[in-house]
């Protein structure tokens, strides 16, 4: 009989027991749920109300502005309702007042109070008091209604009339919008968070199908069911039946992961035409290479993960191998703030180009502005090149690994290791 | 050769040619890091034999195995099985019974046996087909569907018996086979193993325990050190040492056997005593000596064990 039959025995072993494992189960249904949490969540939790509207008084030391700022105040709206409630002042504001407000504040009855000094107007300058005053959203409502009632008030002394004011200093209402080649549509930060979120799920998916290669293969080694096996097939054999095993167990996640995406992106669709609410564009590129991310960085791992496996007898052994081998999965993480700020630059493309970074950097660039053609591709290449190299390395690794019990190699033995095999 | 169920499979045409030994090392030589664990090894296994291999805990046998089963390729020497090299087809005939347990704990019975089978080159309805009767006779059928650590030490080794010889290997090599298992369980395995034999095929035992290797072997080899210091039909190894042991079993102080002046070594067992006779000492001198101050129960002249010659052996190398 030919190898290949017993590959796919290996292969299906593989798939089988991982599949039918609880937590593959729960981690693959988690995932959408995680990514629709992340998409879904922060946009109705930002179209819902920011809990009551703030309790505040405006105490005025200039004397003539009180109205104007409560007005102003009251103005204020947050998703769509008042922010303040203003409560009324005492008139005068000496220091009794600011006494009694402070008070108030430290009582509950108030969350805060507003204090304009008699030379507000001139400086320019008004104080927040409060409880909390690490709500910058409130802060920055408070500031700005402050602005337009000082704003306002120059501009009356200046001889303008009150609703003549109102219209000249409207606020500007920035929108921002994503152009991609299928057309555009309005962002409000949706397409910073699916990015990392992706990303989040692909490094998390390369690092867990990784260690689970490595858990197989210490399992098999201290269980000693490797010697059954390698007495029976090619280690060679074994070796990519494994990794295909796992990798399909991976890609099955992946690919329910992948069509959730798919829906996401047409509910997402649906939301946008209907309500107007800016749901982030998730293209078939971007589904596309979340999958083919995987696949990459799967094979790229997983390889140096069971040759990791192979080196050690124990779990606890391992941890202290496995950071090298994270390492520079970890170090293309760290980098997604650059990437993702510049995806075109030339830093971004250098890394995005480098294989072990390749799988998350690459995708990071095609989730923010999708590269040219030719970068896929040379990127694609030197993936596929580096795979074949370290793949064929850790064989060697694995071969002689999985039969050494004792003590965890030494790197001098690794490298005869990869000699003698 | 027959299958080895009644009817479970059509006869098979692989007889080896009978000229060939089933498997042949010839200078055989493995070191690790300098240390050298099997040295200049050559062994000859006729088709159709139950072998031995014994030695003490780090005598090579492992490795020896090892090398055999293709999982170690030796630094110098060949080894060959059915006179071919150790090649995937020849590797197909071979069946291996590792002395720690060679399974997946987390995984079902039935679906390990059928892996294990598979990565034998047995399709995988022909090893389901076959799999019921083995499951049957060894008492294994109501835990086909429970994964493996759930099962009792014994049971495990049972499930390991079939994983070895479910493709029908004409070669099996056994490492401790009987381990774990309670008198009833070792019968059973043991019955399995003569049956094997019957069918001629070629069984290597690797094993501690004496009795078992001296009821069931036709050859054996000791080897300590990574050498081979003993090599032998039993009955030849046996005969060489010469029939110079005597059993003695008594009421009453027998101190003074010690002191008779035929009488070389006693052994003391509790229950009764092992006198070893010196070179031309008459053993009818014994037994009047003993019998005009004892009461015996029990007076034979025995065959030295194998136990015995392997410990002498052993001692005789590490003095």
């Amino acid at each position: 009989m030919s190898a290949l039959p017993r590959l796919r025995a290996v292969a299906r072993r593989e798939y089988v027991a991982r599949v039918r494992s609880k937590a593959f189960v729960v981690i693959t249904i988690l995932g959408p749920a995680i990514m629709a949490g992340f998409l879904v969540v922060p946009t109705l939790v930002m179209s819902r109300q920011r809990g009551r509207p703030l309790r505040v008084a405006v105490l005025d030391g200039e004397g003539s502005l009180r109205a104007a700022v409560e007005e102003s105040l009251a103005r204020r709206e947050a998703a769509g309702a008042a922010r303040f409630d203003v409560r009324p002042a005492p008139g005068a504001a000496g220091e009794d007042a600011r006494d009694g407000l402070r008070a108030a504040v430290l009582r509950g009855d108030l969350d805060a109070y507003v204090y304009l000094p008699a030379d507000a107007v001139q400086r320019s300058v008004a104080e927040y008091h409060g409880r909390n005053v690490s709500n910058m959203m409130d802060i920055g409502l408070v500031d700005a209604a402050v602005e337009e009632a000082l704003i306002g008030r120059r501009l009356t002394d200046e001889g303008l009339a009150k609703d003549a004011v109102r219209s000249l200093t409207r606020k500007v209402d920035l929108k921002t919008v994503r152009l991609s080649a299928s057309g555009e549509r309005e962002d409000r930060g949706g397409s910073f968070f699916l990015s990392m979120v992706l990303m989040t799920m692909l490094y998390t998916a390369v690092a867990m199908w990784g260690a689970a290669v490595m858990n197989g293969v210490i399992e098999e080694k201290t269980s000693r069911v490797v010697e059954i096996v390698v007495s029976s097939l090619p280690t060679w054999t074994f070796f990519a039946g494994k990794l295909l095993g796992v990798g399909a167990a991976g890609l099955t996640q992946f690919g329910i992961w992948g069509a959730s995406l798919g829906l996401l992106s047409l509910w997402a669709a649906a939301m946008a035409a209907t309500s107007g609410t800016a749901i982030p564009e998730i293209s078939p590129l971007l589904v596309v290479s979340f999958v083919t991310c995987f696949v990459l960085g799967y094979f790229l791992y997983a390889a140096l993960f069971a040759a990791v496996g192979a080196m050690v007898n124990s779990q606890q052994d391992a941890q202290a191998l496995v950071f090298p081998v994270m390492a520079p999965l970890l170090t293309a993480f760290i980098f997604f703030p650059a990437v993702l700020g510049a995806p075109d630059s030339t830093l971004s493309t250098t890394l995005s180009l480098v294989p072990f970074f390749a799988p998350l950097l690459m995708f990071l660039r095609v989730a923010a502005a999708p590269p040219p053609a030719w970068q896929l591709v040379l990127c694609l290449a030197l993936c596929l090149a580096t795979i074949a190299l370290v793949t064929w390395l850790a064989s060697r690794i694995y071969r002689v690994g999985i039969l050494m019990y004792g003590k965890r190699a030494t790197l001098p033995e690794i490298f005869r290791w990869i000699k003698q095999s | 050769m027959r299958a080895l169920l009644p009817g479970a499979t059509p006869p098979r045409l692989t007889a080896p040619t009978q000229s060939e030994p089933a498997i042949a090392l010839a200078g055989v030589t493995k070191a690790f890091h300098g240390h050298v664990a099997v040295s200049d090894l050559s062994l000859s296994i006729a088709c159709g034999s139950v072998y031995g291999l014994l030695g003490p805990n780090g005598a090579g046998k492992t490795t020896t195995l090892r090398m055999v089963l293709n999982i170690l390729a030796p630094d110098a020497g060949e080894v060959r099985l059915f006179g071919r090299p150790t090649d995937q087809a020849a590797r197909d005939r071979v069946g291996y019974l590792p002395e720690e347990r060679g399974l997946y704990p987390r995984m079902v019975v039935e679906d390990q046996l059928l892996f294990l089978a598979a990565i034998k080159g047995l399709p995988r309805a022909e090893a389901a087909r076959r799999l019921g009767p083995w499951l049957e006779r060894l008492g294994l059928s109501a835990w086909r569907g429970r994964k493996l650590n759930e099962l009792s030490k014994g049971m495990q080794q049972k499930v390991q018996l079939v994983a070895t010889i479910l493709h029908e290997p004409d070669i099996l090599i056994l490492d401790e086979p009987l381990s774990g298992l309670d008198p009833v369980g070792a019968d059973l395995v043991r019955d399995v193993l003569l049956e094997l034999r019957r069918q001629g095929r070629t069984l290597v035992l690797s094993s501690h325990e004496m009795e078992t290797v001296e009821r069931l072997c036709d050859a054996i080899t000791l080897i300590d050190g990574g050498r081979k210091v003993l090599e032998g039909p039993v009955s030849e190894v046996k005969s060489r040492y010469g029939r110079n042991a005597v059993v003695l079993a008594y009421e009453g102080d027998g101190a003074f056997l010690a002191g008779l002046a035929g009488v070389a070594k006693l052994t003391d067992f509790g229950r009764y005593v092992e006198l070893h006779r010196r070179e031309g000492a008459d053993p009818q001198e014994i037994l009047q000596a003993a019998a005009a101050r004892l009461r015996l129960s029990r007076f034979e002249i025995v065959e030295p064990s194998l136990r015995d010659i392997f410990v002498e052996r052993v001692r005789g190398e590490a003095a």
